[in-house]
C-alpha cells in the first residue's frame, strides 16, 4: 500500500533532485556524463524499491494531458518540444500497452485554453499512436488550461468500475495556466475520486502542479534533457501501487479460441471490430477469436466485446503482466575478488576492470553489470534462479 | 567454375559480411528424462546429429557463430564455446579444423557434465533458465559486435522431456523477452508434446516440431531448422499448427472459456469466490449480478 502521507518537502531538499550538486563538469566540459550518471543510480534507486507481494493497480486507465500552447514551440528539445514529447510519447505508448496489456489509455491535448480529446480510453495502441503523429500539424497557440483538462480527464474516469486504478500523466512545457475557476477545488475532487495524477514539467518547478502531485499522491519531475524526459516518461509504464482507495474485485473475462471443427473450413465472416469503421473497412475472412458468450468475433484481443461487453483476453497477455507482481529479486552488489571467472549468465571473462559484482540473493551465482540491467530491465527472471531445481520456484512461493 | 565466381561477385559486401547467424542449441541431456532412461544410447545418437546440424549451420557462412548449451535439472552449462579457452586441433582426415574442435570440446564438456551429475531421479529439465541464460548470452554479443554489423539470432531447444506448468511463469518471460530482442525460438520435441514451448514459438515466430522417428532426427534437424527464419517462407515446411491459448485456472489447472480474474493479481478462477487464493484479497461485491452492472458504466 502506498504511503499517501503528503510531502513537506520542497525539491531543494529532497535527495535526488539536488541537480546543481550532482552535475559536474567532465574533463572536457560537457554535462553529458553526468546527467546519464544520474539516470542510471536513479535506475538502480528505484529498482531497488520495487518489491514483489504489494498490491499494485493492474487494471490502469491512464488519460495523458498533453501542452500543446504556445509554449511547446520552444526550441530547448530539438527539434522543438512537441516534435521531440511526440517521438517520445509513441515508443511510451508501444511500451505502456507492451508491459500493461489489459489495461486503457487516452489522450487530450491543452491549447488555446481549452481541453480537447483527441483519443478516448482505449485498449489499442495503434489508434493513440496515430493519433499522437497527427499532433504535429497541430498549431500551437494560446495558454494551456490545466483545469479544463483535468475536469474533462475526471468526468470519463469518474464512470470507471471501482476496481479500475484511475490515473492522470500531464507533461506540461508552460509555466502558466489559465484556469475559469478555482483548480483547487479541482485537485480536491480528483484526490477525492482516488485519481493518481502525474506531472513531467519540460520548463521548470510550478507550485500548482506539485501540489497537484503531492495530494493525490502522483510523481513530479521537472526534465533536465530528452534522455531524462524519456526516463520519466518510462517510470509511468511500471503501474502503481493500488492506492487504498482501490476496491479489488473478480472481474468476468473471457478467454476466445479459434472455432475449428475438425475437417471443415471456417466459415468467412467479418470481425466485430472493423465492422462499422469507415478508414479501415472489414474484410471478409475465415480466422479470429470468437467472445464465447456472444459468438461475435474479433481479429484481434484484447478487446471488450461490443454486443455482450465481456473483456476478452488471451492467456500470454495475463502472463505479460505476471513480472509486475513477481519480480526477479535485486542483486547484491559485491566487491570483485575472484570468485568466480566468468559470469554465470552471459559467459564474460571477468577482468581488472570489473570492480563490481553482482550476487542473486537466492541462487549465489554472480553476474556482471549488463547482465544484472538486463535481467531486472528486461527478462525479469534470475537465470540462476531458472536453471536449478531447488530455487526456480522461489519468486513463486514467497507470493503463496 | 564460372558458374561460382559470378554470384560471389553480385552478391551486394553487406549481405556476405556484415551479416551474422548466432545459433544457440540447448539440449537437454538430463539423464533422468524418459526417453534416456529406456534407452540410454539415444543420447549418443542425439548429440551426434547436433553436432552435425551445428557444423551445417558454420558451414553455410564463415561469419556464422554457434553456442551450445546442455540443460540439466540441477543446472545449465554452455558446453560450446566452453569457459576454458579453445582446444588446439589439428587437421585430421581434411576435415576443417573448427568441425573437429566443435564436436571434441562438445563431447569433452558433456562427458564432464555428465560425470557430474548425481543420480537424482529428476525428470523435469529447467528449460526456461537455459533459454534465460541463451538470451543473457545473445545479449551480450549482441552489444559487443562489430558496428555496423546485423546480427540475427535464434535458439533451438533440442528435448525429450516434458514441459509442466511449474515453470509457466518462467517460460512466459523469456518468451517475451525473446519477441521483444526479435530473437526466433525453434523447438524440436524428440519424445513428448510440449505445449508451452509451442505457444513459445507461435509467439516469437519460430517452428515446433515433434519428431515422428528418432532415427531421421539429423534429417529433421537439417531440413525444418537449418534455414534461416527470412528463407523458411519459401519454403514447404510443416503447416503450423493452432495453438490453444485458453487459460488454465488456478484452483483446478483446467483450461476455460470463461472465467473471472482478481483484479489484484490477475489469478484466474473458475468460478467466483469471496477470497483470492493467490493474494489473499478480500473481494467485496459477492455475486456476479454488480460485476455486470458495473460493466455497463464503461459503455456510457
Amino acid at each position: 500500500m502506498v504511503d499517501e502521507e503528503e510531502q513537506k518537502e520542497y525539491r531543494w531538499e529532497t535527495g535526488y533532485e539536488k541537480t546543481w550538486e550532482a552535475i559536474k563538469e567532465d574533463d572536457d566540459g560537457f554535462l553529458e556524463a553526468s546527467v546519464a550518471d544520474i539516470i542510471q543510480r536513479a535506475k538502480r534507486k528505484r529498482q531497488a524499491q520495487k518489491q514483489g507481494n504489494s498490491k499494485l493497480g493492474m487494471m490502469r486507465h491512464l488519460y495523458v494531458i498533453l501542452d500543446c500552447s504556445d509554449s511547446m514551440s520552444s526550441q530547448d528539445l530539438k527539434p522543438t518540444r512537441l516534435l521531440c514529447t511526440v517521438k517520445i510519447m509513441e515508443n511510451f505508448i508501444e511500451e505502456f500497452f507492451d508491459q500493461n496489456p489489459i489495461s486503457q489509455m487516452g489522450i487530450i491535448i491543452m491549447h488555446n485554453k481549452r481541453a480537447e480529446k483527441i483519443s478516448d480510453l482505449a485498449g489499442n495502441a495503434r489508434k493513440h499512436i496515430k493519433a499522437i503523429n497527427n499532433l504535429k500539424q497541430t498549431s500551437l497557440i494560446g495558454e494551456p488550461s490545466l483545469q479544463n483538462s483535468l475536469e474533462m480527464a475526471l468526468r470519463a474516469l469518474k464512470l470507471l468500475p471501482s476496481h479500475a486504478s484511475r490515473e492522470i500523466l500531464v507533461v506540461m512545457g508552460s509555466l502558466t495556466t489559465c484556469d475559469p475557476g478555482d483548480i483547487n477545488t479541482t485537485i480536491l475532487n480528483l484526490k477525492s475520486e482516488g485519481v493518481r495524477c502525474s506531472v513531467i514539467g519540460l520548463a521548470a518547478e510550478v507550485h500548482v502542479c506539485r501540489r497537484l502531485a503531492n495530494e493525490t499522491g502522483g510523481l513530479y519531475n521537472v526534465i533536465l534533457d530528452d534522455c531524462h524526459f524519456k526516463d520519466l516518461l518510462y517510470q509511468q509504464v511500471d503501474p502503481p501501487p493500488a492506492a487504498l482507495t482501490l476496491e479489488s474485485n473478480l472481474i468476468k473475462m473471457g478467454f476466445p479460441h479459434q472455432m475449428s471443427v475438425e475437417g471443415t473450413e471456417e466459415p468467412l465472416t467479418m470481425c466485430m471490430c472493423h465492422v462499422d469503421s469507415t478508414d479501415e473497412g472489414s474484410k471478409l475472412n475465415t480466422g479470429g477469436y470468437y467472445c464465447p458468450q456472444c459468438y461475435s468475433k474479433y481479429c484481434e484481443l484484447p478487446v471488450e466485446c461490443r454486443a455482450c461487453g465481456l473483456t476478452l483476453v488471451s492467456a500470454p497477455h495475463l502472463a505479460r503482466s505476471y513480472h509486475h507482481l513477481f519480480p526477479a529479486a535485486n542483486y547484491d552488489e559485491i566487491t570483485y575478488e575472484n570468485q568466480t571467472v566468468i559470469c554465470f549468465a552471459c559467459q564474460k571473462n571477468f577482468s581488472e576492470t570489473d570492480k563490481q559484482v553482482y550476487r542473486c540473493p537466492n541462487c549465489t551465482k554472480i553476474f556482471c553489470i549488463n547482465c544484472d540491467i538486463f535481467v531486472h530491465d528486461i527478462l525479469h527472471t534470475c537465470p540462476g534462479c531458472a536453471t536449478n531445481l531447488s530455487t526456480f520456484q522461489i519468486a513463486h512461493n514467497t507470493t503463496q | 567454375m564460372n558458374n561460382l565466381e559470378i554470384p560471389a561477385e553480385t552478391t551486394p559486401e553487406f549481405t556476405s559480411t556484415s551479416e551474422t547467424s548466432l545459433l544457440v542449441v540447448i539440449v537437454d541431456s538430463n539423464p533422468s528424462q524418459k526417453m534416456l532412461r529406456d534407452n540410454p544410447h539415444v543420447l549418443t545418437h542425439c548429440v551426434d546429429s547436433v553436432i552435425a546440424f551445428a557444423n551445417s549451420h558454420l558451414m553455410q557462412k564463415a561469419q556464422n557463430k554457434l553456442a551450445v548449451m546442455a540443460c540439466h535439472s540441477k543446472t545449465s552449462e554452455f558446453i560450446y564455446p566452453g569457459p576454458n579457452k579453445p582446444l588446439d586441433v589439428r587437421q585430421i582426415d581434411g576435415q576443417y579444423e573448427v568441425f573437429t574442435a566443435v564436436e571434441k570440446t562438445i563431447k569433452h564438456n558433456l562427458a564432464k557434465l555428465l560425470a557430474n551429475e548425481k543420480s537424482t531421479l529428476v525428470t523435469e529439465s529447467l528449460l526456461a533458465g537455459a533459454i534465460a541464460m541463451a538470451l543473457c548470452y545473445i545479449a551480450r554479443i549482441q552489444r559487443t559486435k562489430p558496428p555496423g554489423c546485423r546480427l540475427n539470432s535464434r535458439i533451438l531447444v533440442v528435448t525429450g522431456s516434458g514441459d509442466s506448468a511449474s515453470q509457466y511463469m518462467n517460460y512466459m518471460n523469456v518468451f517475451f523477452t525473446a519477441q521483444k530482442q526479435g530473437i526466433v525460438i525453434d523447438v524440436c520435441a524428440l519424445d513428448q508434446h510440449l505445449s508451452l514451448l509451442q505457444q513459445g514459438c507461435d509467439i516469437t515466430g519460430g517452428l515446433y516440431l515433434k519428431v515422428p522417428q528418432l532415427q531421421g532426427l539429423l534429417q529433421y534437424l537439417l531440413w525444418v531448422f537449418l534455414p534461416e527464419p527470412p528463407i523458411r517462407q519459401k519454403l514447404v515446411l510443416p503447416p503450423p499448427v493452432k495453438v490453444d491459448y485458453r487459460a488454465a485456472c488456478f484452483c483446478h489447472r483446467e483450461l476455460i472459456d470463461i472465467g473471472y480474474v482478481c483484479s489484484v493479481c490477475l489469478s484466474i478462477f473458475c468460478k467466483f469466490s469471496p477470497i483470492c487464493t493467490t493474494c489473499h484479497t478480500v473481494f467485496k461485491i459477492p455475486g456476479p449480478l454488480a460485476v455486470k452492472s458495473k460493466k455497463k458504466k464503461i459503455k456510457l
